[in-house]
């Protein structure tokens, strides 16, 4: 066990444990910053797998501008804790109990090829931002473009949903 | 095999994240948790996409996340500007009271 696997796999149960924080948190606001300390493990587990600029776009746009829109949203609504239903809600309590199931059974496959597959000798990336511009500037230009069209209508779209109907 | 980090750590940990937040979406009854448990669903997409483009050795994963990063902040925006409205409308963002289009 490597250094490198130790800290990917440190980062890795840090986020899936406060991922699932998340989901059994009643209250919102605390599940909002329970995803937030989920993300920066995320990002660590970017930054181990040479990708820093992603780690650098994790932290900033989701932790530091999603998650807080979240936050925002969250406490102008004022929305209280969830309150336990009297009867439980047996389709969805069903479907997560298959999707742990099928989680399972993905996870003693893989378990069991573990070993089979030989690891084969690529190139290793380097974490450099330069290539990775250079490939968003050349070849990927065209949707990074239409992306800014994207937020641009998302921006319009959002002040126009949020906006308080004129009483006519 | 990235660097040291076997490709199965990876996935294993995306396969996690992502029925976490499947788990989540179906048991959380406030719209915002589960547009947020649908949030922890597309990281695990990203972590899978991340890597996978590493263990291939290019830099095609990084950029598919990079565009995916960006929908989901105009994803984030609209959404939950429509919480808003809808909260306006019937005061409440529970989503077993907005049941209009329930048969």
């Amino acid at each position: 066990m490597t250094m490198e696997r130790l800290v990917f796999d440190g980062a890795a149960a840090l986020t899936i444990l406060f991922a699932g924080l998340m989901v059994v948190h009643p209250h919102p606001v605390k599940s909002v910053l329970a995803v937030v300390v989920s993300f920066f493990g995320l990002a660590v587990c970017y930054v181990m797998l040479s990708a820093p600029f992603i780690a650098a776009i994790q932290v900033i746009v989701y932790a530091g501008a999603i998650l807080v829109l979240f936050l925002f949203v969250l406490m102008l609504l004022n929305v209280g804790e969830e309150t336990r239903e009297r009867e439980p809600r047996p389709i969805q309590r069903w479907l997560s109990a298959v999707a742990l199931l099928v989680f399972s059974g993905m996870l003693l496959g893989l378990l069991r090829a573990y070993g089979a597959s030989a690891p084969r000798s690529l190139p290793a990336v380097s974490g450099d931002i330069a290539p990775l511009a250079r490939l968003l500037f050349s070849r990927y230009l065209l949707p990074f473009e239409a992306l800014s069209i994207l937020l641009l209508a998302a921006l319009v779209g959002a002040f126009v949903l949020a906006q308080r109907e004129k009483s006519s | 095999m990235i660097g040291s980090i076997p490709l199965g750590d990876v996935l294993l940990a995306s396969g996690a994240l992502f029925t976490i937040g499947l788990a989540g979406a179906l048991l959380r009854r406030s719209a915002i948790s589960i547009f947020l448990s649908i949030e922890v669903m597309m990281n695990a997409a990203n972590l899978a996409l991340i890597g996978y483009g590493s263990a291939m050795g290019t830099r095609e994963g990084q950029i598919i996340v990079f565009f995916i990063i960006a929908i989901a902040a105009a994803e984030a925006s609209v959404g939950l500007a429509i919480f808003v409205a809808l909260f306006r409308h019937k005061e409440t963002i529970d989503v077993n009271k907005i049941n209009l289009l329930k048969w």
